[in-house]
């Protein structure tokens, strides 16, 4: 029983033996190469986004196929596509600016503070300036905002928000603080983003004490672009990504 | 006995080869001389075996004992800036070598003296 014993431990001490010999043998070729757990969680999160980018890229060939069809559709049935490319317009020209818009959405309204100044504070501190504007607006588009304004003027993608000494210029027009910023969208997540706390529009009102307001309304109204809408150096590209 | 040794030795190695483990370069020093300690304790069980007083407790505690210390060894050698694992290479390395030769003369003595083969069988 005993000699049994021996031996088997005798096996597993030769078999340990080996064993480390062997890894060792291979850890030391130049080939083979020492991965922690983190470059392997690493890689897995790399994987796991490109599968995430394949399922997305797949969606989107699966939404194109669907408005191809709605297209192809659209022609057995009627014999034309006019009805469909002119809604497609529509949308367009609504994003762009050229329609007075309406629908629900929040109304934020921001003033200089009217608190006093600290000793030796820096006034700037209690003034809206032109960054402030842009990160609420920044933040309303990541809450979905469809459409936005300033000072009842058109938010597009082309428009700057500029500063002017105490004043913002937006669309070539320069205005005085308060600034109303409207925004069509889902008006929860758009107050929300005003007034969650760690918002940028919640810390300027709850650090700097400057005066942020946001009404939820049912019919906000946005009104068209009022500049003009005439392209001097884009053209559109030819070749087959249309 | 020395069948088992070697077939232990063998599928160790093959599983060695195929088991997908790795380890930081920096820690090859340290295996590499607790394979020298190790070895040389199953080099030093074997001679035991000849001379009919292998005990498994004292083979498997040096074993690993010596390994652990050997790597130890090499441990504080790094942090105090002296090669010490030479100490443990010169230790188990000049022993592997009296071990063996000391098995050498066993076996030799085996084949002269005692030809009827009931002690090798056990080995």
């Amino acid at each position: 029983m005993k000699s049994y014993l021996g031996k088997g431990i005798l096996l597993a001490m030769c078999l340990l033996i080996g064993l480390i010999l062997a890894i060792q043998v291979k850890n030391l070729d130049e080939d083979y190469h020492f991965i922690s757990i983190k470059t392997i969680s690493d890689l897995n999160v790399a994987i796991r986004q490109e599968k995430e980018e394949i399922e997305h890229l797949k969606a989107l060939i699966e939404s194109q196929e669907n408005r191809l069809s709605e297209y192809q559709s659209a022609i057995e049935s009627e014999g034309s596509i006019n009805e469909i490319l002119i809604q497609d317009i529509e949308i367009m020209r609504m994003r762009s600016g050229h329609y007075d818009l309406e629908g629900p959405g929040v109304m934020v309204v921001l003033r200089d503070s009217e608190r006093e100044l600290y000793e030796g504070e820096n006034p700037n501190n209690v003034i809206v300036h032109d960054e402030d504007v842009l990160k609420i607006i920044n933040d309303l588009k990541i809450a979905g905002a469809e459409a936005l304004s300033i000072n009842g003027q058109r938010y597009l993608n082309t428009s700057e928000i500029q500063c002017a000494g105490p004043t913002i210029t937006i669309n070539q027009m320069t205005y005085a603080q308060p600034f109303v910023i409207k925004a069509i969208g889902n008006p929860d997540t758009l107050n929300a983003a005003i007034k969650a706390p760690g918002t940028y529009a919640w810390e300027i009102k709850e650090v700097f004490g400057l005066q942020v307001e946001s009404h939820i309304s049912e019919r906000i109204r946005i009104p068209k672009y009022q500049g003009n809408h005439r392209l001097q150096y884009v053209t559109i590209e030819e070749g087959e990504n249309l | 006995m020395i069948i088992i040794a070697i077939v232990g030795l063998v599928v160790g190695i093959v599983l060695g080869l195929y088991l997908p483990v790795t380890y930081p370069a920096a820690l090859s020093l340290y295996i590499s001389v607790a394979i020298l300690a190790s070895l040389d304790s199953v080099l030093g069980g074997f001679r035991a075996s000849l001379e009919n007083k292998f005990d498994t407790e004292i083979f498997v505690t040096g074993f690993f004992s010596n390994a652990i210390l050997a790597a130890f060894l090499a441990y504080i050698g790094d942090k105090l800036g002296v090669p010490l694992y030479y100490a443990a290479v010169f230790a188990f390395g000049s022993r592997l070598f009296q071990n063996f030769a000391i098995i050498r003369r066993h076996l030799i003595n085996r084949m002269h003296h005692e030809p009827d083969g009931e002690v090798r069988g056990d080995l």
